[in-house]
Order: structure tokens, then C-alpha cells, then sequence
């Protein structure tokens, strides 16, 4: 679990990122995080789409930082222990991808 | 509409469920729950439930209820943290173990991990329902207990090592664990914040060096009494948010020294109020000038005769005092008389005011038959046995009582132990300083005037006849022979509020304080006016032996 932990290396990041930016990805000024916007038909399955990934995030145990208005989610991730991007934070974002069009 | 959706997608669940249940429960199952398992666990959540109300209800378990509150989310989320059914079946084994233990090695680790970790036996008694004090005489002493009752303690023991092993985990991540608010709501919001050894120590040497520290040395000082406190407990310094309750934070440490330093105001004050009370003899202080020469021409052939016969380990000790006792004695007198007034204050504070007496013993010389009759009183206090001098009177009887080795003494000849036991007393201590406490217990005393049976008796320090006693007990009489400390002791005596007055004859032996040196002297030396006041000091002299002696010297001295 510690590897986890481990500050995104810049080859890997070579790699990964440019998937992220092709999942709409983006990666945020000022701070070594990904940003993403969704937006759902209403509230009852943007928080659906919530729940999944909060079930996902303990289960990593690793959380997003988010914010929900009715039927729009915005989701930040980021690893406070490497004060930046892990393998961790990719890892949630694909399953954020994949439980957002369920 | 989507609720239409979800039905379809969701088949026969979503029939009586709202949209948003619909997706919860879609969420679950998409978590990887399956329909069975979920079902059960509810039913298991269920069942926790009511189990947890009940057992809060019945005795506020902590572990219980605690897994009650604990389960009551989980069972849905099978991933969460603790896995509930799991920690607390390890935690059921691991109490099993213990209780298969010595009960005696696991109270003392559990008593040990409480003292690491600052926590209050109260928490303890809340969350498992023990006697505190049943609670604490096993933990300290081993009181057995009852099988059931140490698998409460160990439970909580256990639920406790994991608690704070996540509150220092949760820490570095920065997230507080659920559990710690449940615990908060029944402890009523946190322990008690209590200082730990480790910072205690550095805040005291901090105070050292300054008593008013500014905010920014505040804040250096929270970091490092956080800092210690973490490896006190064993955990990385920064993982803050494990100390909980006992966490230092600058109010803490702000109150800290405005609480020493009003402490030490208030033994400041005490110290002032102790000698105004018992300055008595300040009178005395005039005559003493032109009968010091002749108490100390007096006194010094006396003295040393009675050194030489004078039997007590101290008696080397003894004759180096005798001959200092020459020296200076008019102003010596003059000096501890001086002295006594402004010593008085010491009594009760300890540690401030023995220094003091140290400093003030080396004030002044007390005149050679001061010194005699002072040194029962000077051992005890430093600045007492100058007052044993100046109060002939009280000097011996303050001999008398210092008589735990002087009482010996006593019997020997009245005289004589007059004449041996200020010597003694005096050496003793000088040179033992024995204990501030028993130092303060004499100088306080020394207004001879003040002292009767019952107030030596009862308290020790009752001037220079406790002194005097205090000293014997201590066992000074090794330490003594310090004629200069000795002199010092008299002359500087500000403890010895005994500033009985010197009567003329009774001053050359009797040392400025007044009672527990001078009983013995002043038998020795016709005190005239002593005499009166000092059997009722000699009565007063903690040692037994010396009532019966004093009030036949008294009566002998009287002519």
C-alpha cells in the first residue's frame, strides 16, 4: 500500500497523463492534482454516481476532494502523503470514469 | 423519469424504493456486494443495533456500544476501515490472551501504556463501569479482581490500543476517526488535559531561564513539548492528532507559567507573613550588644569545656564551633538579632526559604555564646541558630530539643548538654542543611515567645526548638563542624523569627533562636528573664527527654 503513496514518477507521468487528458482529465494550476466535471441528469444519480465511488474510495482508501450541486460533481484528486499525484489518484480516476457512465 | 430508468435497470428492487435509495442500493451492489450478502448484513446491522441500544442502555460498555455505533454504517460498506466483525473478533481473542496472563504483568503494562499515553483512570472507570478505586488498587497494587470484570479492562484496553494507533494513522492523513466523536458525546467532550513528565520538564527549565515567556517562545515551546510527548509515547512527533485530549497547545502552555508564577508569589508571601508573626525578641536585640561581650566571654570558656565533655559525634565538631563562637561577638549579636526579624518569613516555604536561610546564615557571626546556644537552632536552620544565640534563653532550650541526638545528651548534665547540645545542634546544622523542610519547621519557630509544649510538639519547626529537634532526627550531628556555617547560621538566622529577646545573661549562650537551642544553654547561664519563657520552650522541644530536663535546669537556672 505504501507504493501507492509514492509521487507519480515523471516517466509514468509521461505515460499516464496524456490518458487522463484524453478522459477529460485536467490537470490543475497552481497544484500537482486532476480535475474533472461530470454532470448527471439529476440529483438522484449524480449522488448514485457518488456513492459508488465513495464506496470505491474507502475501499482504496484514498478520497476525492469533490463538490456536488444538484446534478454536478466536481472531483479533484490528489495524494496529501506525496503532496501530489500517485498511482492511487489514476487508479480512482479510472474507476470514476467507468462508474460515471454506468 | 429516471426512476423509470432505474426500475428497469434496477428489475423488481425499485418498487417501493425512492430514486435515491434506488441508487444507493444500485451503488452497493455495483461495490461488489451481492444480493445475499447484503441481506444478511442488514440483517446483522439490525440485530448490532439493537444490541448496541440495549448494552448502552444496561452499562454503558464502551466496547459494545462503541461496536454498535461502529457497525451501524459498516455492515453496509463491507470495505470500511475497521471491518467491524473482524477488529472486533481479533479484539475478543486478544482480551482472551490477557485474561489467560498473569493479571498482575497485564496491570502493569496497562498501567504503564495509561501513564505513556496521559490517560485518566477516569476514562477507564466510564467506559467499562469499574470502581475507581477497586480500578486502581489492582493497577497499582494488584488487588485482584474479578474475571469478568478484567475482561472489561482489557477490553477497553484493547479498543483503546487501536483507537489511538488510528488517531496517530488518521493523523498524518489528517482525518479524524468517526469512533473519536462517539467517545467525545459520552465523555462529555475529551479528557481533561493533563501535563505530561516530559513536558513538565522542559517547560520547567524554560521557566528557568525566563518566567515570561513571549508568544512566539510559547509556540517553540508547544512544538517541543509535542514533539516529546509523541516520543514519549513512542509515535513519530509530527503525527499530532494522536495525543488527543493531552495535545500542548499555547494557552495550555501560557497558563502553565502564569500558574508557577503565581505560586511562586504566593510562597513569596508566605514567606514574608511567617517572619512578622514571630518576631518577638526584636527588644532584646539592644542589650544584646553590651551583654554579648560578656555572655561570649561567658560562653566561650563554657563552651569549650563542654565540647570537650561533650560526648555526640559532633564533638570535633563542636570544638571548631567553640572557637569561632569568639569570634565577633557583639556584632554578631547584634547582626542575628537584626536577622531574626527579617528572616522570619520562612516557615512554610520550603525550598525559598532554606536558600534564604543559607544565604542569611553567613551574615552575621553570632557571638560565641550565641553560637553555642544557636546551634541546635542553626543546624536546623541556618539562619534559626542565630537566633538561638540571641535569645539566651531559647537556645537552650532549643538544644534540648534537637536533641533526637541531643536529647542524649541531655541527661549527661544539665549543664553540660547545655553547653554540648547548642554546640551540636548548631554544627549539625550547619553542616547538614538537613532538609529545607525541617529547616523551615525550626526557623519558624524561633520566636520563643511563641513556642509552647503543644506548638513544638506539634509542629517541628516551631523555631529553634524544633530546629533543634529537626536536626537531631536528621542526624545532622555528622554533618556539623562547620564553625563558619555555624556562625554564619546564627548570625544570618532570618528564619528565626525566635528573635527572643537576648537577655543579657542569658544571651551568652543562648543563640539567637530562641527556643529549641536556648532551653539547654540557658540552664547553663543564669537567665534570669529566659527562664520563665524558656521551659515553657524547652516543654514545647519535641523530644521528650527534655522535658523532664528542662524544667529542672529552668528551675536551676532561675536562680
Amino acid at each position: 500500500m505504501e507504493l501507492k503513496y509514492i509521487f507519480l514518477m515523471r516517466t509514468e507521468r509521461e505515460h499516464l497523463l496524456p490518458m487522463m487528458r484524453n478522459a477529460q482529465w485536467v490537470e490543475v494550476v497552481g497544484r500537482d492534482a486532476i480535475y474533472k466535471e461530470f454532470l448527471f441528469k439529476d440529483f438522484n444519480q449524480a449522488f448514485g454516481f457518488m456513492s459508488r465511488v465513495a464506496l470505491q474510495a474507502e475501499k482504496m482508501d484514498h478520497h476525492p476532494e469533490w463538490f456536488n450541486v444538484y446534478n454536478k460533481v466536481q472531483i479533484t484528486l490528489s495524494t496529501h502523503e506525496c503532496g501530489g499525484l500517485s498511482q492511487r489518484d489514476i487508479t480512482l480516476a479510472t474507476f470514476i470514469d467507468q462508474a460515471s457512465v454506468l | 423519469m429516471e426512476v423509470g430508468e432505474k426500475r428497469r435497470a434496477g428489475g423488481e428492487r425499485s418498487s417501493q424504493l425512492s430514486a435515491l435509495q434506488e441508487q444507493l442500493v444500485w451503488s452497493l451492489l455495483g461495490s461488489g456486494l451481492s444480493k445475499e450478502l447484503l441481506i444478511q448484513a442488514m440483517g446483522e446491522l439490525e440485530r448490532e443495533r439493537a444490541l448496541a441500544g440495549a448494552e448502552r442502555m444496561d452499562r454503558a460498555d464502551g466496547e459494545s456500544s462503541e461496536e454498535g455505533d461502529m457497525d451501524y454504517p459498516p455492515p453496509i460498506f463491507r470495505e470500511l476501515e475497521r471491518l467491524p466483525p473482524e477488529e472486533a473478533a481479533r479484539q475478543r481473542a486478544e482480551v482472551d490472551q490477557l485474561l489467560q496472563e498473569d493479571p498482575w504483568h497485564v496491570a502493569k503494562m496497562i498501567k504503564t501504556y495509561m501513564q505513556q499515553h496521559n490517560l485518566p483512570q477516569r476514562e477507564v472507570v466510564e467506559s467499562t463501569g469499574l470502581n475507581q478505586s477497586h480500578l486502581s488498587q489492582h493497577l497499582n497494587k494488584g488487588t485482584p479482581m474479578k474475571n469478568q470484570k478484567r475482561a472489561a479492562l482489557y477490553s477497553w484496553y484493547v479498543k483503546k490500543q487501536a483507537e489511538i494507533s488510528q488517531q496517530f494513522t488518521n493523523a498524518s492523513r489528517g482525518v479524524v476517526s468517526g469512533e473519536e466523536s462517539v467517545d467525545d458525546v459520552r465523555k462529555g467532550r475529551r479528557n481533561r488535559f493533563k501535563w505530561g513528565p516530559a513536558s513538565q520538564q522542559i517547560l520547567f527549565q524554560a521557566y528557568e531561564r525566563q518566567k515570561n515567556p513571549s508568544k512566539e517562545e510559547r509556540e517553540g515551546l508547544v512544538e517541543e513539548c509535542n514533539r516529546a510527548e509523541c516520543l514519549q509515547r513512542g509515535v513519530s512527533p509530527s503525527q499530532l492528532a494522536g495525543l488527543g485530549s493531552n495535545l500542548v497547545t499555547e494557552v495550555r502552555v501560557y497558563n502553565w507559567f502564569a500558574n508557577r508564577r503565581k505560586e511562586e508569589a504566593f510562597r513569596h508571601k508566605l514567606a514574608l507573613d511567617v517572619p512578622y508573626s514571630s518576631q518577638s525578641a526584636p527588644l532584646t536585640g539592644q542589650t544584646l550588644p553590651s551583654s554579648t561581650s560578656l555572655v561570649l566571654k561567658y560562653s566561650q570558656p563554657v563552651v569549650c569545656e563542654s565540647l570537650g565533655t561533650v560526648r555526640s559525634s559532633s564533638g570535633e565538631d563542636r570544638g571548631r564551633l567553640a572557637s569561632p563562637v569568639h569570634l565577633e561577638p557583639s556584632h554578631t549579636l547584634l547582626d542575628t538579632h537584626h536577622h531574626k526579624p527579617a528572616s522570619g518569613g520562612g516557615s512554610l516555604p520550603p525550598v525559598s526559604t532554606l536558600t534564604s536561610l543559607h544565604g542569611a546564615s553567613g551574615s552575621s557571626a553570632a557571638p560565641p555564646g550565641l553560637i553555642m546556644a544557636s546551634l541546635p537552632s542553626v543546624m536546623s536552620l541556618g539562619d534559626s541558630s542565630l537566633f538561638i544565640g540571641l535569645t539566651s534563653s531559647q537556645p537552650q532550650t532549643v538544644i534540648n530539643n534537637v536533641g533526637g541526638g541531643f536529647t542524649t545528651l541531655q541527661p549527661i548534665s544539665f549543664q553540660q548538654q547545655l553547653h554540648t547540645s547548642p554546640q551540636k545542634p548548631i554544627v549539625q546544622q550547619l553542616q547538614s542543611h538537613i532538609g529545607p523542610s525541617s529547616f523551615m519547621a525550626t526557623m519558624t519557630q524561633l520566636p520563643c515567645h511563641m513556642y509552647s509544649k503543644a506548638d513544638l510538639n506539634s509542629y517541628p519547626s516551631s523555631g529553634l526548638l524544633s530546629q533543634a529537634m529537626v536536626i537531631a532526627d536528621s542526624n545532622s550531628i555528622g554533618t556539623l563542624t562547620n564553625l563558619t556555617a555555624v556562625r554564619q547560621i546564627l548570625t544570618s538566622d532570618p528564619e528565626d523569627h525566635a528573635e527572643t529577646p537576648i537577655e543579657e545573661e542569658s544571651l551568652h549562650l543562648q543563640p539567637t533562636s530562641p527556643e529549641p537551642v536556648s532551653s539547654g544553654s540557658l540552664d547553663i547561664y543564669p537567665q534570669t528573664q529566659t527562664n520563665e519563657t524558656h521551659p515553657s520552650h524547652l516543654l514545647s522541644s519535641p523530644p521528650g527527654d527534655i522535658d523532664p530536663y528542662i524544667p529542672t535546669q529552668m528551675i536551676s537556672t532561675a536562680q
